[in-house]
């Protein structure tokens, strides 16, 4: 017989399953019979959407703050949902400045130019910093989701998906939800023994590249020892993905009840699948922190706009059939977020509570429209955070975006002085 | 040929070029006095800030961040506050202007490099390229993520990144890389051919009429059948009941006749749908679709002799006229095909409809090439499409399904449906048949006579199981030699081949075959890091002469995007490509060899930004001409014209202003000019007066600047600026209050755009945007010429309103911003013709920055200066940029 190439390969596309142990407890009890319920993990999870929003139509009015207000037309699919989420105006990364990067600095609030002698700088994303320490319990530290098409089309800038590291070096992310899907539940029928060899060969592989780069640094200059040190990054990070997988060796595979998605899904069915696989990554407690860079660009076109995705943006302009796309664009989205906040309501965990309750969520993007990158447009909901639901909350003009990632962070319990740009936790957000 | 060497390594230290000092002119410190300060200086100090203390000299990313926010507070129109005193407009505007030029300096100088290149990997196109080299074969590497994107050029060291999903791809697809090329390499030798012939599809035909008609009657019979009982007084309850539940439609109401007592059953008739109801096939078959269209087909002369290309009636299951499908079998081995096709033009076929599309997959409509169709019934023509197929064309039935079909003819079934009822339209028929076959081939060639490609040479094992398996020592010397080839020629240390047997063994202890373990620690060379990085060590940091070897590398992977060859290996090894006259020559020969196509392509995309061509559809509707064949011949002509440029050594002014054109048959029909003769692109003279002829003349580039339904000056005008003139105007700035005064009203193009002189926030970059747009009016958004536009006002529902229909006669005279003035687009050509020497120094500013893989930083204006000049003595040529460049001590220092 011939050894398998790699682990996925073994994926099983069937739905089979048993009901999950909750994962948290497993590192130390998942021979114990008879152990207590334990309390559900927190979650924090962005989603974003490159292209912004229709400013006219997606903003509560601002004249109405607090719990009394009029749901706009663009948020009009939410409305069952009124009490459980709030809309946040007057933020902002004050360092921005690109008019197409609608996710690349969204969750770091970094300036581009701070490093002299470079021309593109990033730090680390508030996803990032909440993954070093509600990851280290779960098979995976923390999932990237991207939409299927390439992130530009859909206003997102650059990088590979909404995460980047502590050192600003952007993370891949799993592009589309096949890949998604693969990546969570890969279904793994190798015996222990052979999975044991296979992880000493992947190492003796990562062994022979970075003895290979060791050599490839001799006499490098120092800019360009810099620049491999991308390379070892990437290597540690395989490393600790293969101690993980050393970890979880033995460990019941997650089994989900959600089939493997039929590949070429796109735009709006591809969002929807894309939420489900987030449900079964955190009802199989797979991993606590999540992006999803949305597809926008795909999106339009599966609910039959034809518009391009920019010039909807600059609707401003003509009005006309770009305003109707973009607002077209808002319910399509909001629609898709209600149902997945519908999920998130629906899905138990094993206290008797809902998902709804140990999440985090704030979805959003740098751009507001066209090339305006003040008065984010930023909805935040589940209760995991401690966060203060059902209201229009009017943040003074300019508060750093950063603020508010800063109280979601601290509010799911990850320690931090300060994130990005921040000049305090946005207490106006708290409950 | 003969080059100027008089600045080659007369010394290594560069010329002490300053960076200019970045400084905003004092004068607007008038502006501050009158507006600003009264809440900004030494009395009050709103949010903490004094804009008299601001110094007007920006060296520091701190200071540039506090002109940045000033420059946003005044876009946005928030500062000074809508109470407090404003300055004049012209003041404003003049303000706005330098504050946001000083910003892009300022941006330059502080991010500026020091002509410091970054080491980089191979980006994904070059991985691509180094794997064809090697194995001889081309796989798909769209799964690795996008290069660059924060800006510049995909060469960048600085903006290529690597992530551990990545160092995992390059492993897979290094696995996938050896599979195509040791499938290619085991079936060189095969030979295979089928041969099939058009009026194989004719008996169908018939036979489908003959059951057409057949149908006909038996479903006239069973509807009234149906009627009769429907018309029962007994029935009438029932009937009334399903009469609402169908929406008193007839057709959905027959589909009920289970329901309604004495109806018969269809099948009695003999209509079974297998499953489906029987009754939607009787109600079908009642209207005989397209009878009348197969009836004619059936009734064309030769049609035992052939098949003709018409459009789409049925289901393709059911009957397919459209096109012409055929699998290659799937036994058939990866490698290069040859589809031949005998096939001819209907006698009275009109121009634009004798042309044939070849692709793969009909349904998806992937057109591969287009041809003009010459020949005629009594004597056509056999035409030739290459095709090479992988192992991906394996993988699905989808992908093995060669098509020929008449161009434009159902590219999607909007458009397939457009045409065809406005044919219906015409002649009550359907589409006139205009493109006929007689037969077609398909053939594989065998390979065996082609040059073994390098990697394989080196190997020089056995490639499949049938030999032994190499011994240790042979195995150990054989992964020395693949890997020296894979890192271009740096041989790989004694450790890392150890590691490499190792797992060799390893792979064979877990029941690997030979060629499967081989394989697999191949894939480990393909993707360890001295494959991935193109290192230059520079040890203790100081700068420093390429070795030959180097040279080799940068110089090919400039010029073809791919590895040195062993040519320019052995002239390295021998120390001699570092001689002026020798790297002159071969940068002629890389130059001469289609691999050059490495460079010119993704060079051009990126240079000319033509990313924006694939970023949307044209409106079929407004430019039914403007079709997926027509689209691909279009981008063609930029990437054909640049070809011919360099390949005739022709002038850089060629690109602004020409009496002839790069093009080939469709382009020649949509242009409206004669003179194409092969199924290439081909020079041709363009008559006196023509607005073609240069990149301003291209449906490509004015296509570009629109949205496939209406042009953008704005957008045009912006790109002469940033690509022709060199001279960029800032990047658009965010948080400007939109302009919604004049939605929804119908406007001359030139009163809507005037709107943007009223602000100055708009007026400082829209003063030098807007004209340049005005004057390339006559080109509609597909780049034909027009005379006249026209616009409607949407309605309160956003509908065009049709009264409101503004039809204008295209004004293109302007003036370019202090600049002169133009009466017309052939004015405004001329301007830009004049200005070649702009253009030189943005073109040479590009190639160095895609040559070296780092931005242009302020040392390198005398190189850029260099260029220019030598180049200007040529006459632009351009192969002289190239030469001079690659001369400079810059290619070839670390």
């Amino acid at each position: 017989m011939s050894l398998p190439q790699t682990r996925r390969h073994f994926l099983r596309s069937s739905s089979a399953l048993v009901a999950l142990p909750v994962l948290a407890s497993l590192g130390f009890q998942r021979f114990a019979s008879a152990a207590p319920v334990p309390t559900p993990p927190k979650r924090l999870i962005f989603l974003g959407f490159g292209w912004g929003i229709t400013t006219e139509s997606w903003f509560p009015d601002v004249k109405q703050p607090g719990k009394d207000y009029t749901i706009p037309a663009g948020l009009a699919p939410l409305a069952r949902h009124k009490a459980d989420f709030s809309v946040i105006q007057g933020l902002w990364n004050k360092y921005s400045n690109d008019g197409h990067w609608g996710s690349t600095m969204w969750l770091s609030g970094a300036n581009r130019f701070a490093e002299a002698g470079q021309t593109f700088h990033n730090s680390i994303s508030a996803d990032q910093v909440a993954a070093e320490q509600l990851g280290l319990s779960t098979r995976f530290t923390s999932l990237q989701l991207n939409g299927a098409e390439n992130g530009e089309a859909s206003g997102h800038g650059p990088g590979l998906s909404m995460a980047w590291n502590a050192s600003g070096k952007p993370i891949a992310g799993e592009n589309g939800p096949v890949a998604a899907y693969h990546r969570l539940f890969a279904k793994d029928n190798t015996p222990i023994a052979e999975q044991k060899a296979m992880l000493a060969q992947r190492r003796s592989v990562l062994d022979t590249f970075v003895e290979n780069a060791r050599d490839l640094r001799r006499n490098l200059s120092k800019n360009d020892t810099q620049k491999l040190d991308e390379y070892f990054q990437g290597i540690r990070e395989i490393e600790v993905r293969l101690s993980k997988d050393e970890q979880w060796l033995g460990v019941p595979q997650p089994k989900t009840d959600l089939p493997e998605p039929p590949p070429g899904l796109a735009g709006r069915e591809e969002i929807k699948i894309m939420y489900d696989i987030m449900i079964a990554a955190m009802r199989t407690d797979s991993t606590r922190v999540m992006t999803y860079r949305q597809p926008v660009s795909t999106l339009l076109t599966s609910i039959g706009v034809k518009v391009a995705p920019h010039d909807m943006s600059h609707y401003h302009s003509t009005m006309g059939e770009k305003l109707e796309a973009s607002q077209r664009r808002d319910l399509a989205q909001s629609e898709l977020l209600a149902g997945f906040i519908d999920k998130l309501k629906s899905t138990k965990e094993s206290d008797g509570s809902c998902l709804f309750d140990h999440v985090a969520l704030a979805y959003g993007s740098n751009i507001r429209t066209e090339h305006n990158l003040d008065n984010c447009p930023t909805l935040v909901t589940g209760r995991a955070a401690g966060l203060k639901l059902g209201h229009n909350i009017i943040a003074p003009k300019d508060t750093p975006l950063c603020n508010a990632w800063l109280a979601m962070l601290r509010g799911v319990g990850v320690k931090a002085e300060r994130h990005g740009d921040s000049s305090g936790e946005l207490t106006q957000m708290v409950a | 040929m003969k080059l100027s060497v008089a600045l080659l390594f007369t010394t290594l230290a560069f010329a002490a070029e300053e960076a200019p000092e970045v400084r905003l002119d004092a004068k607007h410190q008038q502006l501050f006095k009158e507006t600003c300060v009264s809440c900004h200086g030494p009395d009050k100090q709103k949010g903490k800030f004094r804009i008299d203390q601001l110094s007007l000299k920006v060296d520091t990313v701190e200071t540039a961040e506090r002109w940045q926010k000033v420059l946003n507070q005044i876009n946005s129109g928030e500062m000074p506050p809508e109470d407090k005193k404003q300055p004049s407009a012209a003041a404003k505007t003049e303000l706005l202007d330098d504050l946001s030029n000083m910003m892009v300096a300022a941006r330059k100088k502080l991010g500026d490099q020091n002509g410091v290149i970054t080491m980089r990997r191979l980006n994904r196109r070059e991985y691509r390229n180094s794997l064809r080299e090697l194995l001889g074969v081309e796989i798909n590497v769209s799964e690795l993520p996008p290069d660059g994107g924060s800006s510049g050029f995909d060469t960048v060291g600085a903006n290529l990144f690597i992530s551990a999903n990545q160092i995992d791809q390059y492993q897979q697809l290094g696995r996938e890389a050896l599979e195509e090329g040791f499938a290619w390499q085991l079936s060189a030798p095969v030979q295979k051919k089928l041969h099939y012939e058009g009026e194989t599809i004719t008996p169908t035909v018939r036979a489908f009429i003959k059951y057409q008609i057949d149908a006909q009657e038996r479903a006239i019979k069973w509807k009234a059948a149906v009627e009769a009982a429907i018309a029962k007084p007994e029935n009438a309850t029932i009937v009334a009941l399903l009469k609402k539940e169908t929406n008193n439609n007839a057709s959905r109401l027959r589909r009920e006749w289970a329901r309604i007592p004495g109806a018969p059953n269809p099948r009695d008739f003999g209509f079974d749908k297998k499953g489906e109801n029987d009754a939607d096939l009787a109600n079908d078959s009642l209207s005989a679709g397209w009878l009348k269209y197969h009836q004619y087909y059936a009734g064309m002369p030769d049609v035992e002799r052939g098949a003709y290309l018409g459009t789409q009636t049925r289901h393709p299951a059911e009957l397919n006229l459209n096109y012409i499908e055929i699998l290659v079998p799937y036994d058939w081995p990866v490698g290069e095909y040859i589809v031949r096709v005998r096939t001819a033009a209907v006698k009275d076929a009109p121009k634009e409809r004798r042309f044939l599309d070849f692709g793969i997959h009909a349904r998806t409509a992937k057109v591969m090439a287009t041809r003009e169709i010459s020949g005629t019934i009594e004597n056509p023509q056999v035409v030739e499409f290459p095709l090479t197929l992988t192992r991906g064309n394996a993988t699905s039935r989808d992908n093995r399904l060669v098509y020929l079909r008449e161009k434009g003819s159902w590219d999607d079934n909007d458009e397939g449906g457009r045409k065809r009822s406005e044919a219906v339209k015409r002649n009550g028929v359907g589409p006139e048949l205009a493109l006929w076959v007689d037969w077609v081939e398909i053939e594989r060639i065998p390979n065996s006579a082609k040059p073994k490609p390098p990697g394989f040479i080196a190997l020089n094992l056995p490639l499949d199981d049938k030999a032994p398996a190499p011994t240790t020592p042979e195995l150990r010397s054989a992964l020395e030699r693949f890997a020296t080839e894979a890192f271009r020629g740096t041989k790989p240390p004694a450790t890392y081949l150890d590691r490499l047997l190792a797992f060799y063994d390893v792979r064979r202890k877990a029941g690997d075959k030979p060629t499967a373990a081989l394989k697999e620690t191949l894939a480990l060379v393909l993707s360890s890091p001295m494959f991935i990085y193109l290192a230059e060590p520079a040890p203790d940091n100081k700068k420093r002469t390429l070795n030959d070897q180097e040279l080799a590398v940068r110089l090919s992977y400039f010029l073809w995007s791919a590895p040195p060859d062993a040519t320019l290996r052995e002239l390295a090894q021998k120390g001699e490509l570092s001689k002026p006259d020798v790297l002159a020559a071969q940068t002629e020969r890389l130059l001469a060899d289609p691999r050059s196509k490495g460079f010119l392509q993704p060079f051009t995309n990126q240079w000319l930004g033509m990313d924006r061509f694939d970023f949307f559809e044209v409106n079929r509707a407004l430019y039914p001409r403007f079709d997926t064949g027509t689209k691909v011949a279009a981008k063609g002509e930029v990437h054909e014209t640049i070809a011919h440029v360099m390949r005739t050594n022709a002038s850089l002014r060629d690109l602004l202003k020409s009496d002839y054109v790069v093009i080939n048959r469709i382009l020649a029909h949509y242009y409206g000019i004669e003179g194409v003769k092969s199924d290439d692109y081909e020079k041709i003279k363009l008559p006196e007066g023509s607005p073609r002829g240069g990149l301003l003349g291209m449906a490509a580039i004015h296509f570009m600047g629109g949205n496939g339904e209406r042009t953008s000056p704005v957008e045009r005008g912006a790109w002469v600026l940033r690509k022709l003139l060199h001279d960029a105007p800032p990047p658009a700035p965010a948080n400007i209050p939109a302009l919604t005064r004049l939605a929804g009203k119908a406007l001359q193009t030139k009163e809507r755009l005037r709107a943007h002189q009223e602000d100055p926030q708009c007026a400082n970059c829209h003063r030098k945007i807007d004209p340049i747009g005005f004057g390339l009016e006559n080109f509609d958004a597909a780049g034909q010429w027009r005379t006249t536009d026209s616009i409607m006002a949407l309605d309160a529902a956003g509908k065009p309103d049709k009264k409101s229909l503004k039809t204008w006669t295209i004004d293109s005279a302007a003036a370019l911003y202090k600049g002169p003035a133009f009466k017309d687009y052939y004015g405004l050509r001329d301007i830009v013709a004049s200005k070649s020497d702009a253009f030189a120094r943005g073109f040479s500013e590009a190639l160095i920055e895609y040559a070296l893989g780092r931005p242009i930083g302020f040392r390198d204006q005398p190189l850029i200066d260099t260029m220019v000049s030598q180049g200007a003595r040529k006459d632009l040529a351009f192969r002289e940029f190239i030469h001079s460049l690659i001369a400079s001590p810059e290619f070839h220092t670390k």
